[in-house]
């Protein structure tokens, strides 16, 4: 690939603690690849906390709030109160019409979730997730809900236990056709998907029908393996959410053959419990832990695997991952840990997808709508549509295999950079920053620059407000002749005093528009240059 | 001008972006910058990838077979009445008549069961394998884009200038196309709208060697190229027209053809555009348990069949037809054996549309082999490799030299004849040897074919649509010169026949149409 042989590549390839300097550098470092978008504020307490302290509380996932109903065709529970656990009418058009009362509030408690994380892997972990296994929302908003918690919940923990969870949850059994799956009619889709993208991954192919570590003779045996499970109680008036149900009379009891992949294993009739033998050979070839921390790799690190990386850091993360059996927070914590982390040639390796541009904007501003709970929802879902606009709709990955920012080489993450893309990015950018904002219940949810500026070292100082702003918004330090072109625009091309003089009356007068009016201005200009700025558009 | 609205809430499928970087070791791959020959000057390949797999059986179905695909796909299968009649052994989708006019009119062409060795069932390597016209799991380029990169080494360095200020593909949506990669760049350019404006402002930031500074020059280029691109195509969607009235608003795919009519006519030089249709990847409810003939795969052939029909209506009443043409492919077929969720899943080899004026009409190939016996997982075999599908249309349409197409394929290319016929006695330069003229054209019950040819044996053939032989008009060793040879035509049915002629020196084949 290319840009190993033209891009400097890492220096350090040590997978040992790190030693070197913890500075604003690398703490903001951590935080951007860890979250949607840290503030000033969380970077200089994570440079005073020190990495390891830092390190570990990121990792870590907090309790969240559920979503709640706000679309008046939420005829089941009361507008306020959550509908994760609510039945559906019996009318099946009633039905319908509550489904998509519940999609709208799913889709904004998860920009809401995005848009409030705490300093926490939380969110960037849970897309990984997403992006992991591909399923789009089912018809039962439920189902979709309780999958989204299925992967917060094993997030950090262990990954052979999540592999299970999510082959029998309802939302996979329907997405995947695991639900139609029977002894009579096998359906491969799941059993292919579960060995070349979740598990063991798909290597060349090396003989007909043959993968490197798996063949066609395991989608059919796996196919059969899986067989008998169905999902019942979607949308139903009685049952509080769908659930999957084994049937023995659907499922195939004959002995199934693996390859010689699996040492020539056999699966024998284990009924319900059948797919979790099988699952468990999968995971005793290591191939599986390989494949994993690779793709963990690709996307907290870099989507560049050198044969440097691939001989030097993945097999330490797979050891690791063995070692721990399938631990997943063993793995990152190293990985977070690490001299190689921290090397300069790999700041600014990734290209923001649209939602840490998005709220890699808004997050840092400390930009929450506190509107009511229906202003605050519609605006979610408005920005919900800008992500989808720049090409990243987060309950309905393009396919099984996720986002091809993530899997497609050599482009990788460039992919979130098309003509069209870009544009809409730009747009946005324009939207939220020196345009009317994005309009809700007759509020305009803006980035809020008061708040921004407010937030930095010393607000009053043109050259340290320049600064800050870009340890915030941009992955390396810029060059002096762009950080002049951005004061500028902070100082209207009047001396630096002048500035200080504009911010300190605004402080003086607080809730008078006459002076607060022009700071919010000189920064919002500011920023509107930053996020057109090649920079802001990596991490 | 139209104006476009600020969000879009399409999502339209992968592929690959422009990759930068400046100072890298380039050794062109051709010793000279080939030419285009002048008669491949302003012709547009469209392509339309059918993103999932989609199901052949279902869509060019072998009538012939029809007992066994009852016993292979009770549940899916077409009823026999409802599936259109296009000849005696295959028959189309029922939702297909804009595809099924399109083809008794001899602008379209079927390829059947084309794939290649060892079929690749992962939707993603298959796809990768079609978009790269290689099984080469190394190699990152698309087939178009190698062939770009020896006609345009550097790019995106420098592009675009005052030779070609437009872009060299573009892809309808938001996302490149993974056909036009390059080494260094995607020679395609994507846009949603040709109306859209694009005024972007751009940055000064540096590219210091690292992986920050390559997406630096990446992001910069892509500003730039978006910036002088886009008022291209402004100016050329501003210019161009569109004069049919069967396209459906509704339909994503017409809406998207006719803006790349509107490009085409307003004189924008690119030669590739991309579209895409997701949702192929039928493992269950691909029909209606209730009717077969409805449901999610009806739905998508009907947008397919609608839109190509309209375009190829308008191209005609733009006068453009001669420079355009078509092709859709997948990433693979389906097994031939439904599954219980009124579905199928992932097989092998499947059938390819060509569209246009100048494609060599008719069936290539025959049907796949439908048999009684249900075998697990079976697919349809390869017959024709997909990779000569594309060396074909880089030499029949695009006049590549083959001694250039050869090195972009890993394989020894076999031509198949798809997209010639509208190449013969139009151009000096490349002016087929054999010279071929069929006059009159349309003809009714005698015409003439004229023909050149050296001291040698030759064989000429009157050939239907399907590719069978109705007719010799010639098998015998002539004289070098001009010869004109009668041809009776009184026993040909109505419609458009090939005259294939065979020679030591080649093949060359001329379209001709019989009247009442």
């Amino acid at each position: 690939m290319l840009p190993d042989q033209s891009v400097d590549t890492p220096v350090s390839l040590s997978m040992a603690p790190f030693a070197g300097p913890w500075t604003k550098w690398e703490a903001a470092h951590l935080l951007k690849r860890t979250m949607f978008g840290p503030t000033n504020q969380q970077i200089l307490d994570a440079v005073a906390a020190g990495m390891n302290a830092t390190v570990a509380n990121v990792l870590q996932i907090p309790a969240i709030d559920q979503p709640l109903a706000f679309d008046a065709a939420e005829t089941i529970v009361p507008f306020g109160s959550t509908w994760v656990n609510a039945v559906y009418p019996s009318n099946a058009a009633q039905a319908q019409s509550v489904e998509t009362a519940r999609q709208l509030s799913l889709g904004a408690w998860i920009m809401k979730r995005l848009n409030t994380e705490p300093l926490s892997i939380a969110e960037k972990l849970c897309f990984f997730w997403v992006n992991h296994f591909g399923v789009t929302a089912i018809q039962d908003s439920r189902g979709t809900y309780n999958y989204h918690m299925l992967l917060r919940q094993h997030a950090l923990g262990n990954f052979k236990q999540m592999i299970k969870d999510v082959t029998i949850d309802p939302a996979m059994l329907l997405f995947l056709n695991g639900a139609t799956n029977t002894l009579y009619s096998p359906n491969e889709n799941y059993a292919r998907e579960l060995l070349e993208l979740f598990t063991i991954g798909k290597g060349p192919q090396i003989g007909p029908g043959d993968y490197s570590h798996y063949t066609e003779e395991d989608v059919a045996a796996g196919a059969k393996i899986l067989t008998g499970y169905i999902v019942e109680g979607l949308r139903s008036a009685t049952l509080t959410s769908p659930q999957s149900t084994f049937f023995p009379i659907l499922h195939d009891t004959t002995t199934k053959q693996l390859s010689y992949h699996f040492g020539n294993a056999t699966v024998a009739n284990n009924g319900a419990l059948e797919y979790s033998d099988y699952i468990d050979i999968i995971f005793q070839q290591d191939q599986v832990a390989t494949h994993i921390c690779t793709k963990l790799y690709r996307y907290f690190v870099n989507y560049d695997l050198t044969a440097d990386v691939e001989a030097n850091v993945i097999p330490i993360m797979v050891q690791t991952m063995i070692s721990n059996n399938y631990e997943i927070l063993p793995v990152l914590d190293e990985l977070f840990k690490s001299e190689h982390f921290y090397d300069i040639s790999l700041k600014g390796a990734v290209i923001r997808n649209p939602l840490e541009a998005i709220f890699g904007a808004f997050n840092p501003a400390e930009s929450v709508p506190n509107y009511d709970l229906t202003t605050n929802s519609n605006l979610y879902l408005l920005i919900y549509g800008f992500a989808q606009g720049q090409g990243l709709d987060y309950a309905t990955p393009p396919s099984v295999a996720g986002w091809t920012a993530y899997y497609l080489a050599p482009n990788f993450t460039k992919l979130w950079l098309s003509s069209s893309y870009i544009k809409n990015r730009f747009d946005f950018a324009t939207l939220v920053t020196i345009f009317t904002g994005i309009p809700s219940g007759g509020n305009n949810f803006k980035v809020n620059a008061l708040t921004l500026v407010d937030g930095l070292s010393i607000p009053s100082d043109a050259p340290t407000v320049i600064d800050d702003l870009c340890d915030v918004y941009c992955p390396k330090p810029i060059s002096a002749a762009q950080k002049l072109v951005l004061k500028n625009i902070l100082t209207n091309g009047l001396p630096d005093f002048e500035w200080t003089i504009q911010y300190n009356d605004y402080i003086a007068n607080p809730g008078n528009t006459t002076f607060s009016d022009p700071v919010r201005l000189r920064i919002e200009l500011v920023i509107n240059r930053i996020f057109k700025m090649p920079e802001f558009h990596t991490i | 001008m139209k104006r476009r609205s600020f969000v879009k809430n399409v999502s339209l499928a992968s592929a690959a972006a422009p990759f930068v970087l400046k100072d890298i070791n380039f050794q062109p791959i051709a010793k000279k910058l080939f030419n285009y020959s002048k008669m491949a000057e302003g012709r547009v390949l469209v392509i339309i990838r059918l993103n999932g797999g989609n199901d052949g059986l279902n869509t060019v179905i072998p009538v012939d077979q029809y007992a066994n695909l009852v016993v292979q796909r009770s549940n899916i299968v077409i009823p026999e009445t409802s599936i259109l009649p296009i000849t005696a052994e295959v028959g189309f989708h029922p939702v297909m008549t804009g595809m099924r006019n399109m083809f008794n009119d001899g602008k379209l062409s079927i390829i059947q069961n084309v794939g290649y060795p060892e079929q690749n069932r992962s939707h993603f390597r298959s796809m990768d394998i079609w978009t790269s016209g290689s099984m080469d799991i190394s190699e990152t380029r698309g087939w178009l884009g190698r062939d770009f990169d020896n006609h345009y080494p550097n790019y995106p360095n420098d592009y675009p200038n005052a030779t070609y200020p437009d872009p060299f593909a573009i892809s309808m949506g938001f996302e490149v196309s993974a056909t036009c990669q390059g080494l260094m760049g995607n020679f395609s350019h994507a846009i949603t709208d040709p109306f859209a404006s694009f005024n972007l402002a751009n940055g000064n930031a540096v590219n210091d060697g690292t992986y920050f500074g390559s997406h630096m020059e990446y992001i910069q280029t892509l500003i730039d190229q978006t910036n002088q691109y886009g008022d291209q195509i402004n100016a050329a969607a501003n210019a161009g027209n569109t004069l049919s009235t069967l396209y459906d608003d509704n339909n994503p795919i017409a809406v998207q053809l006719r803006y790349v009519a509107q490009m085409i006519s307003g004189g924008l030089q690119s030669k590739v555009y991309i579209l895409n249709i997701n949702g192929f990847d039928t493992h269950d409810a691909q029909v209606l348990m209730t009717d077969p003939t409805l449901g999610t795969h009806a739905d998508l052939l009907k947008t397919l069949s609608d839109a190509v029909e309209a375009f190829q209506d308008d191209l005609n009443l733009l006068g453009l037809e001669q420079k355009v043409a078509g092709m859709t492919f997948s990433e693979f077929g389906r097994q031939i054996a439904s599954n219980a969720s009124y579905g199928t899943d992932h097989g092998d080899a499947a059938p390819m549309f060509l569209f246009g004026a100048c494609i060599n009409s008719g069936i290539i190939g025959p049907n796949p082999t439908v048999t009684d016996q249900l075998v697990n997982q079976a697919g349809n075999e390869m017959m024709i490799d997909f990779r000569d599908v594309y060396a074909s249309i880089l030499k029949d349409w695009f006049q590549v030299d083959p001694v250039e197409i050869q090195p972009l394929f890993e394989h020894t290319i076999s031509y198949v004849d798809v997209l010639g016929a509208c190449n013969v006695g139009l151009d000096e330069e490349q002016k087929d040897e054999s010279n071929l003229l069929v006059y009159p054209n349309p003809a009714r019950s005698s015409a003439t074919l004229k023909l050149d040819c050296k001291d040698e044996w030759v064989k000429a053939e009157i050939c239907d649509l399907q590719g069978r032989s109705v007719g010799v008009v010639c098998d015998r060793q002539l004289t070098p010169g001009t010869h004109s040879i009668p041809m009776d035509i009184s026993h040909l049915s109505q419609g458009h026949y090939v005259i294939k002629v065979y020679k030591y020196s080649g093949i060359a084949s001329i379209k001709f149409q019989k009247l009442k």
